[in-house]
């Protein structure tokens, strides 16, 4: 089972590599239709496969109306993408969603319905449910903003075996904080085998989505 | 069955998979322990690079900046964005300024394990000789703080001067825009693409290639 788990380990970083790297180089060109649904090639995910999967966190927290949610129940059953940042960072998180929004647009509003976007902040200090409104909608009025108490964020970062978010002083009041370096995609059965990494590109984006939509999570 | 032990060897084994996986993914981004492979890296491409601006123009200062953007956003921060080229000997990004911002930083990002976190690069951003560095989402940037007007505009203009130490101040106009792959003209990865479609083209995407993949 170790020799089983460490070659699963291995491959997850080859394939991750190969996917990030020499992304466009082969698909894009020989389609002819970037948005076409996969190929019947032998077409993996390109995203990190994780093994075992991370738990999907159980937790009820806060969402952008002030109600309570708990996230495995309201998400059971349904593929949710999650993501753990703050509204305050002008780089990485950003970036991830518009890539995730991107991505929906381009798999049309049909397949997008399937999909939970689910945005967890590590800085519930400025992130209030109205702060996190107003980013998100920045990107998309479906995506799911949930705040909480500093110990319940750490619950969920210890859930994720990741570590509690630090907050380095940038000078004047602003500080930045550190946050999830991946989405977790999570299977109907609140697992998440998946993650997308930082640098992830949208074609990948398209790719990987779809393809967990239509044929959904097989290894 | 007993899971217990190889579960929790299993685990680790998958922590250090993804956060292997996510330098690979990168593509070293933004680390500087692969110094020496870096420079090596950048200055081929730059000699490329050289050679096709020498038949256009000639520019006086080796330092030259393409492909500014800044990401819209609708509340106090923002990020800046652009191709830091040069052809000269090393110089290095000091500090900044910008119009819209009272609060001005040059950042980069650190990735660990699982987690990510964004700081301003002690002492500045190096700019290596004859080579091109690129600010680009999920790496370096110009973090633009406390912007009174809560906002930034797709469309809309910011002005930056940058400040080198040996190149001195340079002004660039960076255009907002959304950030996201359908928008971005130049830089990251898709550079890459266009290199491999054969288009020839010149310096940016030569560079861009250079330092995606380093
Ligand atoms: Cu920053």
């Amino acid at each position: 089972m170790l020799r089983k788990t460490l070659a699963a380990a291995l491959c997850a970083v080859a394939v991750l590599s190969a996917a990030a790297c020499n992304s466009g180089d082969d698909d894009a060109s020989d389609s002819t239709d970037p948005t076409a649904s996969p190929t019947t090639t032998a077409d993996r995910f390109r995203g990190g496969i994780v093994t075992p999967p991370f738990d999907k966190p159980d937790i009820v927290l806060t969402d952008t109306d002030g109600n309570p949610f708990d996230l495995r129940k309201e998400t059971e059953g349904e593929l949710t993408l999650l993501y753990i940042g703050y509204t305050h960072c002008p780089d990485i998180c950003p970036t991830h969603m518009l890539e995730v929004a991107d991505a929906m647009e381009q798999l049309g509003a049909e397949d997008a319905a399937k999909l939970n976007v689910v945005f967890i902040t590590a800085d519930p200090a400025r992130d209030t449910p109205e702060v996190m409104r107003k980013w998100l909608d920045h990107f998309s009025t479906s995506f799911i903003g949930l705040t909480g108490t500093e110990e319940q964020i750490n619950s969920v970062h210890d859930q994720l075996h990741m570590a509690h978010p630090t907050f380095t002083d940038l000078g004047d009041g602003n500080y930045a904080v550190s946050h999830a370096a991946l989405v977790l995609a999570y299977t109907e059965d609140n697992v998440a085998p998946l993650a997308f990494p930082n640098g992830f590109e949208l074609e990948n984006w398209v790719h990987d989505l779809n393809k967990l939509i239509d044929e959904g999570w097989e290894q | 069955m007993n899971f217990r032990t190889p579960r929790r060897v299993a685990l680790l084994l998958a922590m250090t998979a993804v956060s292997v996986s996510l330098v690979a993914a990168a593509c070293g981004g933004d680390d500087d322990d692969d110094d020496a492979a870096d420079t090596a890296t950048a200055t081929t491409t730059s000699t490329a690079a050289t050679t096709t601006t020498g038949t256009a123009t000639q520019v006086a200062s080796p330092i030259t900046i393409s492909g500014v953007w800044a990401r819209a956003t609708t509340n106090d921060v923002s990020a800046a964005y652009m191709m830091i080229k040069n052809t000269g000997v090393q110089d290095r990004l000091v500090s900044a300024t910008a119009d819209v911002s009272p609060k001005v930083q040059i950042h980069e990002v650190i990735t660990e394990g699982n987690t990510s976190k964004m700081q301003e690069i002690p002492g500045g951003l190096v700019i290596p000789a004859n080579a091109s560095v690129e600010l680009k989402p999920g790496g370096y940037h110009i973090m633009l703080m406390d912007l009174p007007t809560k906002k930034l505009d797709v469309g809309q203009k910011v002005e930056i001067d940058l400040v080198f130490e040996k190149a001195g101040k340079i002004h660039v106009t960076a255009e907002v825009k959304q950030g996201g792959g359908m928008d971005m003209g130049s830089g990251g990865m898709s550079g890459t693409g266009t290199a491999t479609s054969g288009h020839g083209m010149g310096t940016a995407t030569a560079s861009a290639t250079g330092t995606a993949m380093r």
